[in-house]
């Protein structure tokens, strides 16, 4: 009964942003704000019904789907593009907590951008309009309609980190900075973007259709050549690590943390960066065609996520700090997904269900990570922006001391920071501790399996690197001496922003406990190995036998010594100042220091390429096209043109120079024309 | 509608009968800024004109009319298409001319016929089934549209544009006049079907050589392709605005409709077997495309003025229509004809914004349109949905129709792969390459803080003929069905003229 109206979930969003957009101020001081908070709290109840629809009805056993598309237009050649909406256990699960986080933020909004006056209208219908992005790329049933949902985003995503290009409370340099950082978050994510493009024309031609239904099922996989898959699944690869800010292209991300701290928190830590991984985890049936794409997905992971903890280690910026672990984090999903994954294509191929089994805790550790990370780090995004809000400082060296001025703030962050670190039973150790374990198990198939123990190696030690960076930011802020700007503190946030704070902390410390209650069979992936059919949902829960699996593994207590060991660390070095930490960085001067700070030279990277090779490119041919071609057929053009001296040297461009163009065009046409013409056998 | 209704009354004259009724406009025109003075007067009857001509062609279309006249002309479902978008273009121009300070104030019925005798040539072209036909009907669009650049008297950049475009025009047609002749020897017919059953039975023979090189590069000239694109953006900027959507989204769509008639006629339709030349002619078209799309795109980059930078814009899209000619299947056809009718709106708008600007007092440079979101936030809006559309983000027009025309190179023919699916690639490359520039105008008017702050005011005949642009840029973007179906119809009449 509502299952059929499940298009309504990102309608209503989008919805708010035409009303918000045009007449937000005219709807009281907040520009809009509560019609957005309630569009997307209406949304966030429909996606509950739905899911709950969902899981008690006979299209959750059978097919593991519920769908309804039509078809948007045809055209020659047999090609057809439809859109619908599908429903399973992932698209529940994005929408549900999309949609939750969004609203809490939201809340958290009215107080973190009171200031904003006549701006909030802006801000409000763009969230708005960011969300009906998120939702409608959870629910869509064709790769097209999540590709104009996917670019919706981006667009978002550009003009919210650009929010305040135009007046910056701190100042005109500020403002560029924003609005560079938009332009390069822009940029950077449309690289992805034209290769994702690319993927889904390789798929349309190769499946005639971009429906899910159509694309996912194994026959028509089957009868498809299997090397188009895996371009396909490359290039759309390539669309995740721009979204996702994957290595290569991670380095758009910290940039992006110009934008007010609540975008940060929703598109850049919870919901937009997630698309990327919900990407992989749709398509797990065509991905798991080749265990070497997945090994792809999980090394792109494990190394983005280990540099990018490196560089989380002595960024001074708390907002940074939170960037970069996003990044790692992220990273950690992909590890997950590509482990999970690549055990289900080796199980595929050697026919093996108990493989088969296993991967399918890579991708529900995957996807239990996307949503606990969405709450801890939404938590820990809109801690930083209630301390930023009051301390009016970025900088983790003007705070200091602040635990007593702001101690809903401070606890809060705390649970947040151990959720991260992994501390054992936060919500983050559950899904972190399956994410390494599953990457060990993978290890031990297929002729690539080493590579899997480098990337459980690294793992742990960013396991490590992240509980030391989280203390070290936490201590930094609320314990130690205080800092140049703890005295002007305002004290602690307004209720809009702490209740959002309190309530999203409950989910940080809590959400890990739905893994002991079935949330593995719901979220599990399986192949029905005589039709290669996969489903979503179903599968075997193991309940509370994961709490006996964890604490008899001897590797689960080294993470945790580990986490401890890190937490003691940063206690000592930036509460109780024991330890120097100039000791260990030759006071800022070691090269692996100036590496970090300069993020490992990828912002040069990207200039030099960019820059100086794109620019550089079109810069030369426009030189060729005026001055080379130009003077190459100065003579040719006396001896054609000859006398004609009206306007000889007119100011645009001279008229001799192009008609000698035009004959010298012919001249090279003529040769060119010759040259197919005896090549190809015609002369 | 049946077409019954416009048949009785034209007779045998039904095939042209909306190029009849614009000939009578055009000879009209004069007379009635002789009688009355009044541009406004002159300004409503040529919109009438023209769309009553729009509407006997809608007729007859809609009817599925299809009529020949002397063995010279056929009216079928590919030329009503064709002379309906020819239609649009001069209906935009129309009903902005009388209001943009550009248009000459003195002459302006001879401005009037002149529009309707350019388009009229169009339409010609549009429905001839002989090469001399073509010719004629390019020239009478050519000579006119040398007037129309020149009529900004008093501006010495319009004199320019307009003396270079003779000169250049001149000689691709003396190029294009020694081409037909030269093909008219060699097959002894200059009927487009009769050329194409002659070709197939011949061999290569350097008469055909020349003839064709010579026709590409004189009619290339028109589609302003590389390497015989360099008067465009002269003339773009010289031009009055209204006259450069005309140049830019009429006189070049004519351009490559002589194109699809001549070659795809020659080398697919007419030929029950492949004629000798077809698949070096694809090779030639396919290197032709590739530079033509890529040097309108990178030296775009570098432009500082709006229209230059348009035009260059405009090079590079006429490179990805002719695409079709490289693949030269039904299919193709459909894409490029559906790009065709996209280009108009979002590139016609684009200029549109600029002409109106201009009669606001803004320059031409992108630097003028800095801070325009906040002066005139409907005119930035609609500027950022044509220039989106023409980089080809969805859910805009010109994704849809790029989808097609690209995915049509991909898909190449009968499940097999093609071998074009490289041209597809570079032409992705491309639009990626183009956003960089159309995203700096969208910087400009978004992001850049501007000098003035007031509000501007453009006149409402501009308004009104945006607010149509960017309708369609949305509808054809999100039901592309509405044209798509008339175009896969009329690439299939244009596969069976012979």
């Amino acid at each position: 009964m509502f299952i059929e109206y499940t298009w309504l979930v990102p309608l209503i969003p989008a919805l708010c942003f035409v009303l918000v957009g045009f007449f937000g101020n005219k709807m009281g001081k907040t520009g809009g704000g509560y019609l957005a908070i309630a569009g997307v709290a209406v949304s966030c109840l429909l996606s509950v019904l739905i899911s709950y629809e969902f899981f008690t009805s006979a299209a959750y056993a059978s097919p593991g789907y519920y769908t309804e598309s039509m078809t948007w237009f045809t055209f020659p050649g047999g090609f057809e593009i439809t859109i619908g909406f599908y429903v399973d256990t992932l698209a529940c699960l994005m929408m549900m907590f999309a949609s939750f986080i969004s609203m809490l933020i939201f809340v958290y909004s009215l107080g973190y951008m009171g200031e904003e006056g006549k701006r909030k209208r802006r801000y409000f219908a763009e969230v708005a309009l960011f969300v009906t992005g998120m939702l409608g790329l959870a629910i869509s049933s064709s790769f097209i309609e999540m590709f104009i949902f996917w670019e919706i985003m981006g667009l978002c995503s550009y003009l919210l980190i650009g929010f305040w290009s135009f007046n910056h409370p701190e100042g005109d340099d500020k403002a560029d900075n924003a609005a560079s950082a938009a332009k390069k978050a822009f940029l950077v994510t449309r690289l992805g973007d034209v290769s994702l493009m690319g993927g889904l024309f390789v798929m349309l031609y190769a499946f005639g259709s971009l429906d899910y239904t159509v694309v996912f099922d194994a026959a028509n996989i089957a009868s498809v050549d299997h090397n188009l898959i895996i371009i396909a699944c490359l290039l759309i690869f390539g669309g995740v690590i721009g979204k996702s800010a994957q290595f290569p292209l991670l380095d758009w991300l910290p940039d992006a943390m110009a934008g007010p701290t609540t975008v940060s928190a929703l598109i850049h830590a919870a919901t937009m960066v997630k698309a990327g991984v919900y990407l992989v985890a749709r398509c797990f049936p065509i991905f798991c065609e080749a265990s070497s794409v997945m090994l792809l997905v999980a090394v792109i992971g494990g190394v983005t996520m280990f540099f990018a903890a490196t560089m989380a280690m002595n960024n001074m910026n708390i907002k940074k700090v939170l960037a970069y672990s996003t990044l790692s984090q992220l990273g950690y999903m992909f590890l997950a997904l590509g482990a999970g994954g690549y055990m289900i294509a080796i199980g595929i191929e050697t026919g093996d269900t108990a493989l088969i089994a296993a991967g399918s805790l890579g991708y529900t550790a995957g996807c239990l990570h996307m949503v606990n990370h969405a709450f801890f780090k939404a938590l820990l995004f809109l801690c930083s922006g209630s301390v930023i809000h009051s301390t009016g400082t970025e900088d983790m060296r003007e705070m200091g001391g602040l635990g007593p001025k702001m101690k809903v703030t401070s606890i809060t962050m705390l649970i947040g920071s151990l959720s991260i670190a992994g501390f054992p039973f936060f919500a983050g150790f559950f899904s972190k501790d399956l994410i390494i374990e599953q990457a060990l198990h993978a290890a031990d198939y297929g002729t690539a399996g080493w590579i899997f123990i480098v990337l459980w190696a690294l793992a742990i030690i960013t396991a490590f690197m992240t509980a030391f960076y989280m203390f070290r930011m936490w201590y930094m802020t609320f314990r130690g001496p205080e800092g140049p700007k703890t005295q002007h503190c305002h004290g602690e946030s307004p209720k809009s922003m702490t209740v959002p704070l309190m309530v999203l902390s409950i989910f940080a410390f809590g959400f890990g406990f739905v893994l002991l209650f079935g949330f593995d069979g719901l979220l599990s992936i399986n192949v029905d190995l005589a039709t290669g059919q996969f489903f979503v949902g179903g599968g075997h829960a193991e309940g509370l036998e994961y709490l006996v699996e964890f604490f008899t593994n001897p590797w689960t207590y080294l993470t945790i010594v580990l986490v401890i060991a890190a937490i003691i660390i940063a206690k000592f070095m930036y509460d109780k100042r024991k330890i120097n930490p100039g000791k260990f960085n030759k006071n800022g001067t070691s090269w692996l220091y100036r590496a970090l700070a300069s993020r490992w030279w990828f912002p040069e990277l990207y200039n030099q390429v960019s820059w100086k090779l794109g620019y550089g490119v079109a810069r030369g041919v426009d030189y060729v096209d005026r001055n080379i071609v130009d003077g190459a057929v100065n003579g040719l053009s006396n001896a054609v043109v000859g006398s004609g001296d009206i306007l000889s040297k007119a100011q645009t461009g001279n008229v001799r120079n192009y008609a000698a163009v035009v004959l010298g065009g012919i001249v090279v046409l003529f040769v060119v024309i010759l040259a197919l013409f005896y090549f190809m056998g015609g002369l | 509608m049946d077409a019954t209704i416009i048949t009785n009354i034209f007779g045998e004259f039904s095939a042209m009968a909306p190029m009849i009724i614009m000939i009578i406009g055009a000879l009209l025109m004069p007379a009635l800024y002789f009688t009355t003075k009044k541009r406004g007067v002159v300004g409503g009857a040529l919109v009438a004109f023209i769309l009553v001509s729009l509407a006997v062609n809608v007729i007859l279309l809609l009817g599925g009319y299809v009529g020949t006249y002397a063995g010279l002309f056929q009216y079928d479902a590919f030329s009503g298409l064709m002379i309906l978008l020819f239609q649009i273009v001069a209906f935009l121009v129309a009903l902005v001319c009388t209001s943009s300070i550009e248009v000459t104030r003195l002459h302006y019925g001879a401005f009037a016929s002149l529009l309707l005798g350019a388009t009229t040539g169009m339409m010609f072209v549009a429905t001839a089934t002989d090469l001399v036909v073509i010719f004629v009907g390019v020239e009478l669009t050519s000579i006119s549209s040398y007037v129309l650049v020149a009529m900004k008297r008093n501006d010495p950049r319009a004199a320019e544009a307009a003396v270079k475009y003779v000169i250049i025009g001149g000689m691709s047609t003396a190029l294009t006049i020694y081409g037909l002749s030269m093909l008219y020897g060699v097959t002894g017919t200059t009927n487009l079907a009769e050329i194409a059953v002659s070709l197939s039975t011949a061999g290569f023979s350097w008469a055909f050589g020349i003839a064709m090189i010579t026709m590409i590069a004189g009619y290339g000239f028109k589609i302003a392709a590389v390497p015989f694109h360099m008067w465009a953006p002269d003339v773009y900027e010289g031009a009055p605005t209204p006259v450069s959507i005309f140049l830019a989204t009429g006189s070049k769509k004519m351009g490559l409709v002589v194109f699809f008639k001549i070659f795809l006629i020659m080398f697919v339709a007419g030929a029950s077997v492949a004629s000798f030349a077809t698949v070096e002619m694809q090779y030639l078209f396919a290197i032709i495309a590739a530079i033509t799309m890529t040097v309108g795109n990178v030296v775009a980059i570098s432009q500082t003025n709006i229209k230059r930078m348009l035009a260059y814009s405009s090079i590079a899209q006429a490179g990805y229509i002719l695409i079709v000619m490289a693949v030269m299947s039904e299919y193709a056809l459909t894409g490029g004809i559906f790009h065709m009718f996209t280009h108009v709106f979002m590139k016609g708008g684009a200029f549109l914004i600029v002409g109106a600007l201009i009669c606001a007092g803004i320059g031409e440079k992108i630097t003028d349109y800095r801070g325009l979101a906040k002066r005139a936030p409907f005119l930035a809006f609609a500027m950022l949905l044509f220039l989106f559309s023409l980089a080809g983000i969805p859910p805009l027009a010109g994704f849809t129709s790029k989808f097609v025309l690209f995915s049509a190179a991909i898909y190449g023919g009968d499940g097999a792969t093609s071998q074009w699916v490289w041209l597809a690639f570079i032409a992705i490359l491309n639009s990626a390459i183009s956003l960089y520039y159309y995203a700096r105008v969208v910087k400009a008017m978004y992001i850049e803080k501007g000098t003035a702050t007031d509000k501007i005011k453009v006149p409402k005949a501009f308004l009104a003929a945006i607010v149509i642009c960017v309708a369609a840029v949305i509808v054809l973007g999100v039901f592309p069905q509405i044209i798509l179906g008339p175009a896969s119809e009329a690439a299939a009449a244009l596969f069976s003229l012979v």
